[in-house]
Formats: C-alpha cells, structure tokens, sequence
C-alpha cells in the first residue's frame, strides 16, 4: 500500500485546535503543561516515507512516560556537598526581618525588666505588645507538628506494577500487552496507520483504544522520535507485505489523578525494568530515545 | 652508528644555519606588537599610538526613553514551530531564575534560537488568618509568585520532543513550566494600562 505524503492544509485551525484540546493538560499539582495553541499553527502531516511501491504497512506507537513526582535522593557527595554550601550561605548571609525583630523585641524585654522604666517613653503604638516575635515562632512550630507530610517511597505500591504512582522519584514508561499475529506481546500501545490520518493521530487513536479509558496526556511534537522496522519471515513474506514500520511519539503523562481501574493488560515500568518485558530488537530501538536522566 | 649521528648533528647545524642567516626576511605576525615592551624611560615611549588624536565620541545620554519594538513574529513551517513563550513560575525566586537560566543555557548548547528573554510582573498574594480570638484579620503571610518567559524562535520539530522531555526532567520541584505559541495581546499585556492615551486616540479617531 503506498503511503501518500499529503498536506492536510484544507482541515480549519478551529477543529484542530479542539482536537488539541482533548489531550491537553488539565493542571494540578506542581507540574504544568502545555496549552493546547502549541501545536495551534503547525501542519499536522508527517513527512511519510514516499516509496514506490509501498509494502510495509505504518503503525505508530505511543511512549507514554509518567515523569518522577518527587526529587531523587542525593548520594553522599551530593548530600555532603549540599550541607558544605548550606553552612557557607548561612555564613555569609544577612539578617532577615523576622531575626531582627527578634532582637528588637529581646532588648525591648530587657529595657522593660530595668527598674527606670517609663513606657511613655517608647514611641511604639500598643498593638505591638501584643505579639511578639517568639510567640509567632511558637505559633508555627505548633502548626508545622500538626502537619503530616506524605510519605516519599511506599513498598508496597513500589511493587504493584499496574499503577502509576510506584516509583515516584523514577520515570515510567506505559507498556501494553497486545496481540500480533497469533501471540500476545509485551509493547509500546500501537494502531496501524489508516488513510487519510497524521502519523500522530494514529498515535492518539492507540491511547484511546486501550481498555483504561482517558489517560491525560500531552504529545510533546508532531514528529516522530523513533522508528522500527520488522521484516516478517521469508514464509509468510508476499509482494503486498513484506513487513512493518513503527514510528514512536513521545508523550507525557499531564494529570496525576489516578486513573479509572488498574488493568492487567498494561503496566507502568523503568527503564531498567523494560529488560524482561521487551524483545531484544525491539528494546534496542526504544532504549535510544528514552532518556534516563 | 657514529656516521648516522654525524648526518644527523650535520643537518641540525645545517638548519640552525640557515635560521641565523637571514634574520632581516622574518617578519614577526601582527598580534606579536601588542605583547612589546613599553619602555616607559626610554624617548620611543609611546611611540605608534595615534587613538588620543581622534575626536573623543560622547556615549549617548541614557535618559533617551527606549524604544520597545515588538520582535516580529516567526510564522510556523512544516518542519519547525515558529515563536513560543516558555514561561517559568513559582514562588521561590532563586529557583525560578535559575531553572530560566539553565533553559538558556539548554538552547544555546543546542543552537535553538532564541528571540528574547523578560521577567513579567511579580504577582504577590496576601494570605490574612482570622484569629482565634479577635474578629480583625491578620496578615499571615505574603507569597509572592515569580515569573520568566523566554521566547524562542524555530523550534525544529524533531528536536522538540527531545529538548522537551529534557527540560521536564530536569524541572525542579516547586517550579511550573508552561508553553505557548507567542501572541501580540500577550506582548501588549506587559504594558500598563493608559487611560489618558486612550482618550486621546479615541477623539482623533472621531474626528
């Protein structure tokens, strides 16, 4: 089937843009995203490669990555560099507001202790008296123990493979266990390519057709970031087949509200972890453009 | 052995020879001058300045209000995206900018062009607590949300996805990053609001 390169000039920005705005982020969290108008102006097609003949068949796969929540934990030169540069700007630094009316309120006391004493004296209005600035330390000391911060690694989601909260200073990468030909296979989730679509709405469309439904995500590009080839074997080869093509598009997970039910048919894994579910070719292909940094 | 060392020491000589021979023929190159000696006692002090004789030039007075030209914006093609605002905010000032500072950094490394780079207003909320005895409110706190744009022109698609995953990975906590396409109501937003001009352009647009 020959893959025609065309130019979808005559689709209006309006649809597109509404098109857009399905995957766009909804913010919450720290983490915000892209709005939809990036990808507003730019042409949707994807330069295909033209051949004359035209025997592979296109697909397009998604690499979905959740992007670590929280921060990694420093090793030991970075912790100990991290306390070395704490103590020196410490130092080094000046006095903040609240620290010297600290000072301010200590020898305030200690003027008020003497014995000549004249409060008419003291220029200060009265609503001053009130509070002083150790009482409004106390205050907060009292607040920040009532406060109960989240844990930052939990063991037993750390294991559960299906959920997208495991591993939360690591990036994960979405993958799918889908049928081809006769077996099921661990991969990135894919569609083949039908006429008359983008490269990267095919890539939308094999988010959509998996079992979970709605998975918030953003496409970083328009252009694909990897490609894979598989020739089928020399028995079922024919003119019409030889084999397939699949382009990669890089997208990123935007909410982190959890997702309606964990399914068993996909699973959320590292890099390191990609090792036992991937084929080795396959792997090799993907492991190039996944950065792990 | 020995005859080989000759020829050796012979040719040597040879060319330290030829060296000495000719010492008016070598010409220093130009940057060698500027390392010379000045020999501040000696009368040839000085000597091959001629800078003090030209009229000195006035720098321009400061005071001129500077003209703020819109940078016109880049139309998107097939292959590259055309203006984006990347837009870095949070409250903690020293994050903000430096994680600014480190996207610069990114896109001059990878030869992304980039049109400009401002701060937009700091947007400052006051949190007020009612106390627990009392009816007046308290000033709490006062955060304040810091923000960075920089606008970079003809992003190439294929380096988008790569250049994005790596600043989203590289994004500190506490800091949100935002992309938009580049508008002019949005370059317009960044001024203030003048009543008095609008009068004006409103009566000569009526006559």
């Amino acid at each position: 089937m020959a893959a025609p390169c065309r130019r979808m000039a005559t689709r209006s920005v309006l649809h597109f843009l509404s098109s857009c705005s399905r995957t766009a982020a909804r913010y919450t969290g720290s983490r915000a995203f892209f709005s939809a108008s990036v990808c507003g102006a730019t042409v949707q097609t994807i330069n295909v490669v033209k051949k004359a003949t035209g025997p592979w068949t296109l697909m397009a796969a998604v690499c979905l990555e959740r992007l670590p929540v929280i921060s990694a934990d420093c090793n030991s030169v970075e912790q100990q560099f991290k306390e070395m540069m704490n103590q020196m700007e410490l130092e080094k630094s000046v006095m903040s507001d609240h620290e010297l009316r600290i000072l301010a309120d200590e020898d305030k006391r200690l003027r008020r202790q003497a014995d000549e004493y004249d409060s008419d004296e003291e220029g200060g209005s009265k609503d001053q008296e009130i509070l002083w600035a150790q009482d409004l330390e106390d205050i907060w000391e009292q607040n920040l123990k009532s406060f109960q911060p989240a844990l930052r690694v939990r063991a037993d989601v750390d294991k559960d493979l299906t959920s997208p909260e495991r591993c939360l200073a690591d990036s994960l990468i979405l993958l799918a266990e889908q049928q081809v030909g006769h077996e099921k296979l661990w991969m990135l989730p894919q569609t083949q390519w039908q006429e008359g679509e983008t490269l990267r709405q095919t890539a939308e469309r094999a988010l959509t057709s998996l079992p979970v439904a709605d998975i918030p995500t953003t496409f970083l590009s328009n252009a694909p970031c990897g490609v894979y080839k598989y020739k089928l074997p020399r028995a079922i080869r024919t003119e019409t087949s030889v084999g397939t093509k699949i382009f990669f598009f890089k997208a990123v997970l935007s909410d982190r509200a959890p997702c309606a039910a964990a399914h068993a048919s996909f699973q959320w894994l590292k890099k390191s972890e990609l090792q036992g579910f991937l084929k080795p070719e396959y792997l090799k292909k993907v492991n190039r453009f996944i950065l792990c940094l | 052995m020995n005859s080989v060392i000759r020829k050796l020491q012979v040719s040597a000589m040879q060319q330290a020879a030829a060296i000495r021979r000719a010492p008016s023929c070598i010409r220093l190159p130009v940057w060698a001058s500027m390392n010379e000696r000045q020999y501040r006692s000696k009368p040839t002090h000085g000597i091959g300045k001629w800078k003090y004789l030209l009229p000195k030039e006035r720098r321009k007075k400061s005071r001129d209000k500077r003209q703020i030209i819109p940078i016109p914006i880049v139309e998107a093609t097939d292959t590259a995206y055309g203006t984006l605002n990347f837009k870095v905010s949070g409250y903690d000032m020293t994050l903000v900018e430096h994680y600014s500072q480190y996207i610069h950094k990114v896109c001059s490394r990878l030869d992304i062009k980039i049109a400009d780079r401002y701060a937009l207003q700091t947007k400052t909320i006051e949190l007020m607590m009612m106390p627990d005895k009392g009816k007046k409110m308290v000033i709490d706190s006062v955060i304040k949300t810091h923000e960075r744009v920089i606008q970079v022109q003809s992003l190439n698609t294929l380096l988008c996805p790569v250049f994005m995953e790596v600043l989203l990975k590289n994004q500190p906590e506490g800091v949100q990053l935002s992309v938009m396409e580049h508008t002019d109501a949005e370059f317009k937003a960044r001024f203030k609001h003048r009543p008095d001009l609008e009068v004006l352009r409103t009566q000569v647009a009526q006559q």
